[in-house]
C-alpha cells in the first residue's frame, strides 16, 4: 500500500516522462544513447537548475524572485571585474557568490519586512541588478580604473571580460568519469536543498508559510528570518549559475542569462510547485528541469529552431498546468459525488 | 498633506515634478517646450501598455505577455504593409493579432483556470516565437512612407500621436469611472467571491481585461512603428515588466481593485522621464534601470511605511473613541 503512493505521485510520472522524452529522442538520433554525450549536454542548461533549485523553496512559501536572472549577470561582472583587480579567481569566485547571497538578502529584507508583493519587489531588484551589473565597468572606467581588461571598454562590451584563467575554466570543461562538474554540482546542491526542505524544521516552515501564513505566525514561526533565508539562497543558486555561464563562456558578461526567466519558473512549475505557494518539491523541479533541458537538445539536434522550440516550451507550460487544474478540477467532483453517495448510503 | 500622502497618483506626480524641477536647474534646455514634447511623444508605447495591463491587475491578475504581444502586431503590422495593404487595413490587422492574443490569453486564465502569471508567461514564449518565426529573424524594414506620415501630424506644435493617446487616456479613465460594466473590473478584483455572489460575470470581466491587454498592446505596436519606421525582433521586449512596473508606481495595486488609468498613465510617463533626465543630466543611459529598480522601490517602501502608519492612526483614534463611548 504504502509503495504505490510513490508510483502515483507527481515526481514519479516526471520520471516515466523522463525516461520516456530520452526513449524516443535516442531512437530519433542514437546520439542519445550514448551516455557521455547525453550528460555533457546538460551543460548548456544547469544554470537553469542552479537557480531553479533554491526558487522552489520561494515558490513554496507563496512567493516568487524573478530578479535572479539579473543577479546571473550581476555574479559574473563581479567575479570579472575582482579579478580584473588582481585578485585570484576563485576568491572572485567567492565574492561573486556573496553579492547574491547579499541580492538574496535584500530581496528578503523587503518582502519580509512589508506587504508588497513579491512579484513587485523582485521585478524593482530585477532592473537595479540588471543596471548596475551593466553600469559598473563604465563608472569604473570614469574613475580610472581599468575594469574590462587589457582589450578596452570597445571589447569590454563586444564579448565582456574575457581571458580568465585556465583552471576557473576547467570548473565546467572537467568532469568526473562521465559526469561534468557543474552536473555533479547541481545534484550536489539538489541534495542539500532536499534535505533542508524535507528533513528540517526550517523546511517545514516554508510549506506552513505557504498554505497559511497567518497560522504560521500564530503558532510562533519566525516567519521574517525564514523568508529571507529562503530568499537568500535564491540569489544563492542564481549567483551560482552565473558563475558556472562564465566558465562555461569563459567570459564575464552583465547580460548573462537575461532570457532565461521563462524556462526557470517553466521548470518549478511543472515540477510540481504551486505557485500560490504551499507545495513542490526540489526532486520535482530537478526533473522537470531536465525533462525541459534535453527537449530543447533534443529540438535542436533535430534541426528545429530555437524559435520554434520557444513556443513548444510556452505550450507545454501552459498545457501541463491546464491538465493540472482540470485534474484538479475532477478529484474535487469526484470527492464531492464520493461524500454524496455515502450520505445516501447511511 | 494627508490626502496627498494617501493618493499614489499624487506622491508620484510630486516626484516628478521635483525630478523635473531639479534637471531644469541643472540643465535649462530641459525645461524647452521641445524636449517636453519629446519626453512625452517617447513615452507613448509604454502609456498605452501600461493602460491594458491596468485592466488586468485590476482584475488581479497579472499580464507578462503585453510586450510580447506588441511585438507580435509590430511584426503583423510590418508584413501587412510590405503584402502592400493600406495603412488602415494593416493596423486594423495588428489590432485584431493583438486583441486576439490578449483573447489567448483570457481563455487560458479564465476557462483552463492557468494561473496568471503561468498563463501569459508561456504565451510570451510562444508570440516572441512567432514573431520569428513570422519574419524568418531578420528585421521588417523598407516600410511604406504611409505608416511613418502619421507620427509627423502635429496640432499645436504636440504630435498626432500624443493627442490620440491622451483622448484615449480620456476615455479610458471616463470609461472606468463612469460606465457600470468597466466598474465590474474593480469588484471582480476587490473581492472575486462577493462579486461573483452579486451575479456579476467574474468570468467575463477578467477575459475582457486580457483582451483589452492585447488591444491596448497592439495600439502600442502601431504607434512605435510609426515613429521608428522599422520593426526589429527585439521590438517592445522588456515592455512587459516595464508596464507593471509602470502601474505600481502609478497606484494600481497587485491585490486588485485598486488604481486608475490617470495613474497608470503617470507610472508610465514618469519610467520614460527618468531615461530622458538622466540623458540631460549627463549620466550615460545604462544607468536607466538602476534607476528605474531604485524608484520602484523607494515608492512602494514609501507607500507601505505611509499606509501602516495611516493604519495605525485609524485604530488609534478607533480605540479612544471606544473607550470615550464605553465611558
Amino acid at each position: 500500500m504504502k509503495w504505490t503512493r510513490y508510483l502515483r505521485s507527481w515526481e514519479f510520472a516526471l520520471f516515466v516522462l523522463l525516461l520516456l522524452e530520452l526513449a524516443v529522442l535516442g531512437l530519433v538520433n542514437p546520439v542519445f544513447f550514448n551516455l557521455e554525450n547525453l550528460l555533457y549536454s546538460t551543460l548548456d542548461f544547469t544554470h537553469i537548475l542552479f537557480a531553479a533549485l533554491p526558487l522552489t523553496l520561494v515558490i513554496i512559501t507563496a512567493g516568487i524572485d524573478i530578479s535572479g536572472v539579473s543577479v546571473m549577470g550581476l555574479a559574473s561582472i563581479t567575479l570579472g571585474l575582482v579579478w580584473v583587480a588582481g585578485v585570484n579567481v576563485f576568491v572572485a569566485l567567492a565574492v561573486a557568490l556573496l553579492v547574491g547571497v547579499l541580492a538574496g538578502a535584500f530581496n528578503g529584507f523587503f518582502v519580509s519586512r512589508t506587504d508588497v508583493n513579491p512579484l513587485v519587489i523582485t521585478l524593482g531588484t530585477l532592473f537595479m541588478f540588471a543596471g548596475l551589473a551593466q553600469g559598473m565597468p563604465a563608472l569604473l572606467d570614469k574613475l580610472g580604473f581599468k575594469a574590462y581588461g587589457s582589450a578596452g571598454l570597445a571589447a569590454y562590451q563586444y564579448e565582456g571580460i574575457t581571458g580568465l584563467p585556465d583552471a576557473f575554466i576547467a570548473l565546467t570543461e572537467g568532469s568526473l568519469g562521465v559526469v561534468p562538474y557543474p552536473f555533479l554540482a547541481v545534484l550536489f546542491f539538489a541534495l542539500v536543498l532536499s534535505l533542508l526542505l524535507h528533513k528540517t524544521r526550517f523546511g517545514r516552515y516554508l510549506y506552513l508559510i505557504g498554505v497559511n501564513p497567518k497560522a504560521a505566525a500564530y503558532s510562533g514561526v519566525p516567519i521574517r528570518r525564514v523568508l529571507v533565508w529562503a530568499y537568500v539562497l535564491s540569489g544563492f543558486g542564481a549567483a551560482l549559475a552565473g558563475v558556472m555561464l562564465t566558465s562555461y563562456f569563459t567570459s564575464a558578461r552583465a547580460d548573462l542569462g537575461g532570457d532565461a526567466l521563462l524556462p526557470i519558473i517553466t521548470a518549478v512549475v511543472l515540477g510540481g510547485a504551486d505557485i500560490l505557494g504551499g507545495s513542490g518539491t526540489i526532486l520535482g523541479t530537478l526533473l522537470a528541469g531536465m525533462i525541459l533541458g534535453f527537449l530543447r537538445q533534443g529540438l535542436l539536434a533535430l534541426g528545429v529552431t530555437n524559435d520554434l522550440i520557444q513556443v513548444v516550451v510556452g505550450s507545454l507550460l501552459i498545457l501541463a498546468m491546464a491538465a493540472k487544474q482540470l485534474l484538479h478540477v475532477y478529484g474535487e467532483y469526484r470527492l464531492k459525488r464520493k461524500a454524496l453517495s455515502s450520505k445516501d448510503g447511511r | 498633506m494627508k490626502p496627498l500622502l494617501r493618493s499614489r497618483e499624487a506622491l508620484v506626480t510630486l516626484l516628478l515634478v521635483l525630478l523635473v524641477v531639479v534637471t531644469g536647474l541643472f540643465n535649462p534646455n530641459f525645461f524647452k517646450p521641445d524636449s517636453i514634447v519629446e519626453i512625452f511623444n517617447a513615452s507613448l508605447t509604454l502609456v498605452l501598455i501600461s493602460l491594458g495591463e491596468m485592466f488586468v491587475i485590476l482584475t488581479r491578475g497579472i499580464d507578462v505577455s503585453v510586450g510580447a504581444t506588441a511585438g507580435l502586431a509590430a511584426v503583423v503590422l510590418g508584413t501587412t504593409l510590405n503584402l502592400g495593404w493600406p495603412v488602415g487595413a494593416a493596423a486594423l490587422a495588428a489590432v485584431a493579432a493583438g486583441t486576439l492574443a490578449g483573447a489567448l490569453n483570457a481563455f487560458g486564465v479564465t476557462f483552463l483556470r492557468v494561473p496568471p502569471i503561468i498563463m501569459t508567461l508561456g504565451t510570451l514564449g510562444i508570440y516572441r516565437g512567432l514573431m520569428r518565426i513570422i519574419t524568418g529573424g531578420s528585421w521588417i524594414e523598407n516600410l511604406p512612407q504611409s505608416i511613418k506620415e502619421p507620427n509627423l501630424w502635429s496640432f499645436l506644435g504636440v504630435p498626432f500621436f500624443v493627442w490620440l493617446t491622451l483622448a484615449l487616456l480620456a476615455l479610458t479613465a471616463f470609461v472606468t469611472l463612469r460606465v457600470r460594466l468597466a466598474r465590474y473590473f474593480y469588484a471582480v478584483g476587490d473581492n472575486e467571491a462577493g462579486a461573483y455572489l452579486l451575479g456579476l460575470p467574474v468570468r467575463w470581466t477578467q477575459f475582457a481585461a486580457y483582451t483589452l491587454a492585447g488591444t491596448f498592446a497592439a495600439l502600442a505596436a502601431i504607434v512605435f512603428t510609426s515613429q521608428i519606421g522599422f520593426v526589429s525582433m527585439n521590438a517592445a521586449d522588456g515592455f512587459e515588466l516595464k508596464a507593471i512596473a509602470a502601474n505600481v508606481l502609478g497606484g494600481v495595486s497587485l491585490t486588485g481593485g485598486v488604481g486608475t488609468p490617470v495613474g497608470a498613465a503617470i507610472g508610465a510617463l514618469f519610467l520614460t522621464a527618468v531615461h530622458s533626465m538622466l540623458i540631460f543630466l549627463g549620466v550615460p543611459g545604462i544607468w536607466d534601470n538602476a534607476f528605474a529598480g531604485i524608484i520602484l522601490l523607494v515608492v512602494v517602501y514609501v507607500d507601505y511605511r505611509v499606509r501602516s502608519a495611516l493604519e495605525l492612526q485609524r485604530r488609534q483614534a478607533r480605540i479612544r473613541g471606544d473607550a470615550g463611548g464605553g465611558a
